[in-house]
């Protein structure tokens, strides 16, 4: 007995001394990970992913059977770490790791369930809790894949949609983060800066290289600004207000979202007289003046 | 616009990488972290970094020589570059100060220069952080 507890000890001791080694495991299910940081705000889910081997149908069969509450993954299971407060298809998630399970369904929507307690074994799914945070997902027929598959194949500058695929499964959910900008001004705020102004670009000495015109407008509740002549990467932008008197652009795409916000690289300062911007002058994230501009008459 | 633009955009990711590839614990672009600091009672620019210090990069000699004046201010912001963990940090004053990363980081750069100019223009510091939150926090 005494040889046994030495030999189990000098075995413990070596598994320590070279970790390396007790890593280096092939796995059925390998670990596989997926982060993304939307508008400062990161979600990661870390996943076994099983593989079909073979099996043409596993929902609904001894792997997954309907009505079971399964974690999308094998081994552990996946967990979902989110650094702030988000929505999940429409349902508040406070920030926190959770191990996420789903209840699969033949007929009707998926649910999703998020438990506080993020390591479990897959074999010991939660029981319903008041803690626990539970959605519904809608399952989707798509191709056939191989190896369970978490991705975010879409991104908006306020979320994005995170997606489970397997077999012939694909379940998207809906993430939305807290913004960080309010892109909405009101017209009463917007009154002042309204209008066209002399822009001109400067140069490294600060004298003027380009001139042309800058035009601010209201529109859709937002305030806009534009070059005549037009920039092409720019085009038509949304003025975000950051401080009193103070905008960053946000680029529009062609569905028209904003998925650039140029800040701090790109910060518009007005200027007021009797209210009512005068000037402004753009400055870089070093504070350099690369622009300035004067209301025109 | 789109040339200049570029450029600045271009020069200003390259310094923020070459930050980050210089000294890795760095979270360029990281965001907000906490609070701002109280300024330390007695607080000097005495440690900033000097011209002779600075050999290795005269361009920002004028901006380091500015951060000494105004230590009192400077100690009262947050670098919100991420770098609050290394040893020693406490503000952004500590980023001109020791190794010097602000000779390298854009981000400390732009803060130490917007900090000091709207200092020239008489804002208090309450405002200058309020300022340096909204554009790069």
């Amino acid at each position: 007995m005494m040889m046994l507890t030495t030999m189990r000890r000098f075995l413990l001791l070596a598994l320590c001394a070279v970790p390396h080694l007790a890593r280096a495991q092939i796995r059925a299910s390998e670990v596989g990970t997926v982060s993304q940081t939307i508008d400062g705000t990161k979600i990661s889910l870390e996943y076994s992913r099983p593989r079909a081997r073979g099996r043409t149908t596993l929902f609904g069969t001894s792997a997954v059977r309907w009505g079971e509450t399964w974690t999308p993954g094998a081994n552990w299971a996946t967990t979902l770490d989110v650094s702030k407060n988000v929505k999940l298809n429409g349902h508040a998630v406070p920030k926190g790791k959770y191990s996420m399970w789903m209840v699969v369904r033949q007929d009707g929507e998926w649910t999703v369930v998020l438990d506080p307690q993020s390591h479990r074994y897959h074999m010991e799914p939660p029981d319903s809790s008041d803690k626990q945070v539970r959605f519904a997902a809608r399952a989707e027929a798509a191709p056939f894949t191989e190896v369970l598959t978490w991705s975010m194949p879409e991104l908006r500058m306020n979320g994005g949609t995170l997606v489970m695929q397997w077999e012939r499964a694909r379940v998207p959910i809906d993430i939305e983060v807290e913004p960080t900008l309010v892109m909405t001004l009101p017209a009463s705020d917007a009154e002042a800066y309204l209008g066209s102004y002399s822009y001109a670009e400067l140069d490294s000495a600060g004298k003027p290289a380009k001139s042309m015109t800058f035009t601010v407008t209201h529109e859709d509740g937002t305030l806009k600004g534009r070059w005549d002549p037009e920039d092409p990467y720019f085009k038509k932008f949304a003025l975000i207000r950051i401080a009193p008197d103070w905008f960053v652009p946000g680029v529009y795409d062609k569905n028209g979202q904003i998925y650039e916000v140029l800040k701090p690289e790109m910060v518009f300062e007005f200027t007021r007289a009797n209210g009512r911007a005068v000037s402004l002058v753009v400055r870089d994230e070093d504070d350099h003046i690369d622009a300035t501009g004067t209301r025109k008459p | 616009m789109p040339s200049s633009l570029s450029r600045r955009r271009f020069l200003g990711a390259s310094s923020a990488a070459v930050a980050a590839l210089l000294v890795p614990w760095r979270n360029a672009w990281a965001g907000t972290v906490g609070p701002h600091p109280t300024p330390r009672q007695g607080i000097t620019g005495a440690n900033v970094l000097t011209k002779e210090q600075l050999a290795d990069a005269p361009d920002v000699i004028p901006l380091f020589d500015s951060i000494r004046q105004i230590p009192e201010v400077v100690d009262g912001i947050r670098c919100n570059c991420g770098c609050t963990n290394p040893p020693k940090f406490y503000s952004l004053l500590s980023c001109y100060e020791s190794d010097g990363m602000a000779r390298h980081c854009a981000l400390c750069q732009g803060q130490g220069k917007l900090a000091v100019r709207l200092h020239t223009e008489g804002k208090t510091l309450d405002q200058i952080r309020a300022a340096i939150d909204a554009k790069f926090g």
